[in-house]
């Protein structure tokens, strides 16, 4: 037990609990088997973004372009299979090769040009925002002539188990996960992320190649927004070249949230998977409960400030040995 | 000798585009929408239509809602010395100082997609939001779908934007005098965002929801997907709202949604710019132009055709 209590989860497990108590107290249908197949069809979209920004942060290190790539990759890869130029499994490993691309630029310009992340993936938002505008002219790319096709079944098919309505995405989150974590806590490259955020200096010292770390970095949660997107874009039954806008900020939110560092060195995937159901059953349980429509922002927001009140009084219980 | 060939074929290339290039006219097309609106981009095609059939030059430009933007390329328009600008109203009351500037540089000035009375444009382009959003709750009166006591639920993108504020003038019109409540709830303008807001409201309220007025057209072309999430059937809940998207055409003819206003979007762009030119030529116009339609299952296919001539 005493384990527990320890590890850095505990503080978001607990808010999470706290929130399911009191959601379902207002509302029985909050447990319903309904709202939580539909909390989960977004919930692991975003998420797969939040694992991938989860090892970047933890090596110091920011993207604030993953909503931009997350809008572009599914437009590239309507745009080349609508217009007959390549069929969709060629499309699909364009979109991702294209989204690599940004990642590598991204952390080429970070590392080589010695410029902040912060200001990098900001220019590379715009640009990837912009060329998802220039190649549609503004319109939404059609998805729904993906039915069918064995590729968007294995991505995003959906099937029911009982009256639980399950995607595939859950499945792709929880691998992405499951290896993610076990990347981040149990192999090499894991310390050598931890290492690179924490101490940068002192990582180049001991033999970690930083610069070549967090480029790898860069492109997986480029690769990981742009594959989050598609499945999207798939489920929704749309490729809009405005999606993702803003999701950035709610990414590092659940990451921060789940008690992955913000300035870097320590990271923790089960609490990013924590931090993902926090927000996103935060927002579903709002409207649950009945908030007027008009003043949903207020409660957000006012519960985002609560939680991070309860986040900083249980991190620091929790550092103090308590 | 060859030499001379070339100085020729100049000559004769300029002497053809010379009075072309005199007879064009530049025309400011400036928006408040967003690019990435599917709905503006039909209003871009319009003005691009335009440009291509008459040969004028047509300079476009989106604000994104952002005030202060819109009014530096109005501004810039006119010291530009265009010989006409057709511009949306991006708030009411925030352009009238430039329609006064405008009006002193003598350049044609028309007002397109949202009205705005206060700041005396040459003429108006467009639909009149309130009666727009009165039609949908007469809609929903008239066809026994609410009654006394109802509740109607009325998603949008962005609360507090002008043509949400419109519509739910003209519906408050109607749903107040007979007793029957509605909200507004913020959908945002994300799809996957839009979908999941909606699916979560409706599951939450499904039960005393006895129609849907979608305020804006991400919201009314995304209730087939939210339906099918939450497992409303198609025709459950009587839906009425925006049209101008293939999502919601295929919507009407599939029955999710029962009618659907269209708001001519590329006529209004072509209108304005004409109005705009006519008055360039001498003859000022001295009305105004009501585009749009409430169109159900039965003529939804012309619609659809419209929007697929990309």
């Amino acid at each position: 037990m005493q384990r527990l209590f320890s590890r850095p989860e505990f503080g978001p497990l607990v808010l999470l609990i706290v929130e399911l108590v009191v959601f379902q107290s207002i509302n029985s249908q909050f447990l319903s088997v309904l709202n939580i197949s539909n909390t989960l069809a977004f919930s692991v979209e975003l998420g797969l973004v939040a694992l991938g920004m989860t090892l970047l942060m933890t090596s110091g290190e920011f993207d604030l372009s993953v909503g931009s790539v997350f809008g572009l990759s599914p437009v590239i890869m309507w745009s080349l299979f609508n217009s007959g130029a390549l069929p969709l499994e060629a499309a699909f490993v364009a979109g991702l090769l294209i989204a690599a691309l940004i990642g590598f630029v991204n952390g080429w310009f970070v590392i080589r040009l010695k410029i902040p992340s912060f200001l990098v993936t900001l220019g590379m938002l715009l640009i990837a925002r912009g060329t998802a505008l220039f190649i549609t002219d503004g319109f939404p790319q059609r998805t729904w002539d993906a039915s069918g096709q064995w590729l968007a079944e294995v991505l995003v098919g959906d099937f029911y188990v009982g009256p639980f309505r399950i995607y595939m995405s859950l499945f792709w989150f929880i691998l992405a996960a499951v290896i993610l974590g076990y990347v981040l806590t149990q192999t090499k490259f894991g310390n050598w992320v931890q290492a690179s955020g924490g101490n940068p200096g002192a990582a180049q010292a001991r033999g970690v190649n930083v610069g070549r770390t967090k480029i790898i970095l860069f492109v997986l949660s480029a690769v990981l927004s742009a594959f989050a997107g598609i499945i999207s874009s798939i489920r929704t039954s749309a490729a809009n070249p405005n999606s993702g806008t803003g999701y950035e900020l709610e990414v590092i939110a659940m990451v921060v949230i789940g008690g992955t560092a913000l300035t870097g060195g320590r990271g923790t995937i089960i609490g990013t998977v924590i931090g993902i159901f926090i927000l996103r059953i935060m927002r579903n349980g709002i409207v649950m409960v009945g908030v007027p429509g008009l003043a949903y922002n207020i409660f957000i927001g006012a519960i985002i400030l609560g939680m991070m009140a309860l986040h900083s009084g249980l991190e620091r219980r929790h550092q103090s040995g308590n | 000798m060859l030499s001379k060939l070339r100085l020729l074929i100049y000559g004769m290339v300029l002497a053809m585009v010379l009075p072309l290039a005199a007879q064009a006219k530049t025309f400011y097309w400036i928006s408040h929408g967003s690019p990435a609106d599917p709905v503006w981009t039909y209003f871009l095609q319009g003005a691009e239509m335009w440009a291509k059939s008459t040969g004028q030059t047509v300079k476009t430009s989106f604000h994104n809602g952002d005030v202060p933007a819109q009014q530096e390329a109005l501004r810039a328009a006119i010291a530009a010395k265009a010989d006409g600008i057709v511009t949306t109203s991006p708030d009411p009351g925030s352009l009238v100082d430039i329609v006064k500037e405008a009006k002193q540089a003598g350049i044609p000035l028309i007002n397109f997609n949202t009205p705005d009375p206060s700041a005396h444009f040459q003429a108006y382009v467009g639909t009149d939001l309130v009666v727009v959003g009165k039609g949908w709750a007469q809609y929903l009166v008239d066809h026994n779908f609410v009654k006394k006591g109802d509740f109607v639920w009325m998603p949008v993108e962005v609360p507090g934007a002008s043509y949400g504020v419109e519509e739910t003038k003209g519906i408050k019109e109607v749903f107040d005098p007979l007793g029957i409540t509605y909200e507004v709830t913020e959908t945002t303008l994300d799809q996957a965002e839009i979908i999941t807001r909606m699916s979560d409201y409706l599951n939450a309220n499904k039960a005393k929801i006895k129609a849907i007025i979608g305020l804006g057209d991400l919201a009314t072309g995304s209730i087939k997907r939210v339906f099918d999430q939450v497992g409303v059937k198609a025709g459950e809940i009587p839906v009425v709202g925006w049209g101008n998207s293939l999502d919601t055409t295929s919507e009407v003819t599939e029955g999710y949604v029962n009618a659907a206003q269209w708001q001519d979007p590329q006529a209004t762009s072509y209108l304005a710019l004409t109005l705009a030119m006519m008055a360039t030529d001498g003859v000022p116009p001295a009305f105004n132009i009501t585009t749009g339609a409430l169109y159900e299952k039965d003529t939804a296919d012309v619609y659809a055709k419209v929007m697929s001539a990309k």
